[in-house]
């Protein structure tokens, strides 16, 4: 895991090569400095502060200032690196050992060691309330082997683990704590290890959370704290950032970068992510049950012109599901399909589909997806594709393409990502995954090299592993990808040290205050 | 006719309250539950799975039948219980507590504004029908209609708080902890909803005083050589006194809806983002218990309403 190869040296150098053209000025400035609280606009309230019970994407950025995870990854590849757990090791396939940082306690006083971490993975895995099952469904018991050591045992070879383990599966709780809540829950009252500890949360309005004096990272956290203001609407979260009321506002949708770069006060950053617009496909009935459509699909859609007209640029042309940066990219399958209508009317012929004919496609009533819309509807005219796109509000759109209603033909939406790749396979192409919307079979051998890919440690047999994955999944057009959406963050211009990250999901590690 | 006691009339009409917020309630409990969208698949988080979702409905009772849950709920209420959001846990009455005195406070600073501004302009234009001064406030109040409330809200912002940088372009304060601060946070959106009152008390006014002013006891007070301005606003007024009651009952019941939108634009963590919020997401305890307290407000408002007519016009019957 310590091999580096071409391709992630080349990632490293490009994400250096951002960073000294994006953030020059920000890197240029003298020595990090304590005190000051960073305020922050964040776009929606977290559904919990408690992570083995909370639901939304979204929570991360809030969740990540509290609870600190047993393993971190790399800012620009999400290669998984030591966190809470000082360092680990697969000392057979079906066994995994991991060693915990000593000294460490969760804010509370509650000492972190082998036996809070058994009870951590213990609840995350088996109890009633936690979401968060799915993701340690390989693991058969977890032991306390040493003071400051835990050995899972797994019901099959899972290397995905490391990397599940940065999310919220890894985020410690204090067992204190969730032996005296109610329920045993956290939700309004987490207790971690991170960074900061938790001061209040009003609902909808604001979160505020403290320096943790004793955190183990040496230094850090520069704040005093962080108040995080919850504006669901981004252009008055913006504009409380351009006002000065706030320091910084992240998930901004591209066509702000323009207008909010006129503010002489603020600066804007921005790196590539994992999260990727696509249309999912209902492949369990026509007319996507026929791969020729499909496939066709996929010809028809100008990714480039894509990203310029409805991404203002930034972002990056997908053509599977991983970006360029990260480590299991395959660019061989990424020229699976490149921009050919005429292909896509020739396939769609050969399929007998009847030109014309509407496709009913779901989608999304905010201004930036009918936006989008509008471009792909433009694009797939031209190939002959006559697409109806039917919008919702984002949970009824999503719940009656993937619940059992199973409306629509497709669902024009986006994959935020996971930290292990072999998630986010696992979670649209098999057979029963949710994301699945028809709940369709898949080849036996997208299952099984899903299944391959969390069996080898080796970054390399991964990588081989992903690629047939990736290739399997494209070969059968079970997805149209479109573009990785890049994170668009802005600051003011006294915030120093913020860095975009692959996941989108932001974290204030180096973040300090000038002035 | 014998007066029924006033403490009688506010019984009465309490009770008569009921079945209103009962229906509006569930009505706004049925729409919920009709339109697609599930509160389990946000429950059930990122990594969702059919069983998973299943699970999630049984834990929250959201597999029982419709009624039931509605029953369930209101039987909380009875007994003064909003419940808690199902999503952060949060006691609905707490969320509430919270955001209304925020909502509030835009809504009276809204109606203030409305009607320093709207009464003179509503005399001004009843003194000469149909002259230069009646004209530019009637164009005045026909802006005030049509311009939308949101639009304004972002003009505002765009000039007093980004260029001029005089108020705060988003959040709120806790009037409480800091009128002034709060006052200051307030006036923008307030000013942003109080166009389109200003315009409406204006219209009005100038209605009713026009018909006033043309009554037969007006022209003996002109008769007996009393000033126009003297016949206005001490006679006139007076008169129009239960019509002016009436609209600004019709107004706070508007600008309280109106907030919806404005607080969106501020970012003000009021009622209207939270009915949002909880809408948005399905969170129907949240969405019921904002209701519930609008549909209390609307009637408080009504029959404080009825009660000052009373007072101010005896022969309004009870």
């Amino acid at each position: 895991m310590t091999m580096t190869t071409r391709r992630e040296a080349l990632a490293l150098i490009s994400a250096a090569l951002a960073g000294t053209t994006l953030g020059g000025r920000a890197f240029a400035q003298g020595a990090p400095k304590k005190g000051g609280t960073l305020r922050i606009s964040a776009p929606a309230n977290p559904s919990s502060l408690d992570p083995a019970t909370g639901g939304a994407g979204s929570d991360h950025a809030f969740l990540f200032t509290m609870y600190d995870t047993l393993t971190e990854w790399e800012f620009d590849t999400l290669k998984p690196k030591p966190g809470l757990a000082e360092s680990w090791k697969f000392t057979d396939p079906n066994t995994l050992v991991l060693n915990i940082r000593a000294g460490v306690t969760f804010h509370d006083g509650t000492p972190l060691d082998g036996e809070a971490v058994k009870f951590n993975l213990d609840r995350n895995r088996g109890d009633a309330k936690s979401n968060i099952k799915a993701d340690l469904l390989s693991v058969a018991s977890v032991e306390v082997t040493g003071p400051q050591q835990v050995t899972l045992k797994l019901k099959t070879p899972d290397t995905a683990l490391p990397g599940i383990l940065s999310d919220r599966a890894g985020m410690m709780v204090s067992p204190t704590a969730l032996k005296a809540a109610e329920g045993g829950v956290v939700t309004r009252k987490p207790v971690g290890a991170g960074a900061y500890a938790f001061v209040s949360w009003a609902d909808g309005e604001k979160i505020v959370v403290k320096r943790n004096e004793k955190y183990w990272k040496p230094e850090r956290p520069y704040p005093d704290g962080i108040e995080i203001s919850i504006i669901p609407e981004l252009t008055t979260g913006a504009r409380s950032v351009t006002a000065g009321q706030n320091d910084l506002i992240y998930q901004l949708p591209p066509r702000q970068k323009a207008i909010i770069e006129r503010a002489s006060s603020v600066k804007v950053v921005h790196g590539p992510t994992l999260y990727v617009f696509q249309i999912f496909l209902n492949w369990a009935r026509p007319p996507f049950d026929n791969i020729k459509v499909r496939q066709a699909l996929n010809f028809a859609i100008d990714r480039e012109s894509f990203v310029k007209a409805a991404l203002a640029g930034l972002a990056e042309p997908a053509y599977m599901n991983l970006p360029k940066s990260h480590w299991a990219y395959d660019a061989e399958v990424a020229r699976l399909y490149p921009y050919d209508p005429d292909k896509a009317r020739k396939l769609l012929a050969e399929a007998g589909f009847k030109e014309g004919t509407p496709i009913e496609i779901g989608g999304y009533t905010d201004q930036d997806s009918v936006q989008r819309e509008e471009i792909l509807l433009e694009q797939l005219r031209k190939a002959g594709i006559n697409v109806k796109f039917v919008n919702g509000t984002v949970a009824e759109a999503s719940a009656a393409f993937f619940g059992p209603e199973k409306k629509g033909a497709g669902l024009l939406s986006a994959w935020t990502g996971r930290p292990d790749p072999s998630l986010t396979y696992s979670l649209m192409f098999t057979k029963d995954a949710y994301y699945n919307g028809g709940r369709a079979p898949v080849p036996p051998e997208l299952e099984a090299a899903i299944k391959e890919s969390r069996a080898s440690e080796d970054i390399e047999v991964r990588r081989k592993a992903f690629s047939t994955v990736q290739r399997l999944v494209m070969e059968n057009a079970f997805v149209v990808p479109l573009a990785f959406q890049f994170e668009l963050v802005a600051m003011n211009k006294k915030v120093q040290g913020y860095r975009p990250n692959l996941l989108g999901k932001p974290k204030y590690d180096d973040v300090w205050l000038e002035g | 006719m014998a007066r029924r006691s006033p403490v009688k009339v506010i019984g009465s009409r309490l009770v008569q309250a009921l079945p209103v917020i009962v229906l509006a309630t569930f009505m706004v409990f049925s729409l919920l539950k009709l339109v697609p969208g599930d509160i389990a698949v946000t429950l059930a988080g990122d990594n969702a799975t059919d069983a998973r979702i299943a699970e999630i409905r049984t834990i929250y009772g959201l597999d029982r039948p419709f009624l039931v849950q509605y029953g369930a709920w209101l039987g909380h209420v009875a007994q003064g219980d909003l419940s808690q959001s199902l999503l952060t846990g949060e006691k609905v009455a707490v969320s509430i507590g919270r955001a209304f005195p925020n909502t509030l406070l835009i809504v009276v600073i809204a109606l203030v504004l409305a009607l320093i501004t709207g009464i003179p302009m509503g005399v001004l234009a009843a003194i000469k029908p149909n002259g230069w001064v009646d004209k530019l406030i009637s164009m005045l109040a026909s802006l005030g209609v049509a311009v939308p409330g949101f639009w304004l809200a972002m003009i505002l912002v765009a000039e007093f708080s980004l260029k001029l940088n005089w108020l705060p372009a988003t959040g709120a304060k806790s009037f409480s902890a800091s009128p002034i601060d709060a006052i200051r946070h307030a006036l923008l959106p307030a000013i942003a909803i109080a166009a389109y009152g200003m315009a409406e008390v204006a219209r009005q006014l100038r209605g009713a005083l026009l018909e006033v002013l043309s009554s037969q006891y007006v022209r003996t007070l002109h008769a007996k050589g009393l000033s126009m301005s003297r016949i206005l606003w001490q006679h006139g007024l007076k008169n129009v006194s239960v019509n002016l009651l009436t609209i600004i009952s019709l107004l706070v019941n508007r600008m309280l809806a109106a907030t919806v939108v404005i607080e969106a634009v501020f970012a003000i963590p009021g009622l209207g983002s939270l009915i949002v919020r909880g809408a948005i997401q399905r969170d129907f305890p949240i969405v019921q218990g904002v209701v519930f307290s609008m549909v209390v407000v609307v009637i408080v408002v009504n029959l404080v309403t009825d009660l000052l007519c009373a007072v101010v016009d005896p022969r309004i019957e009870q």
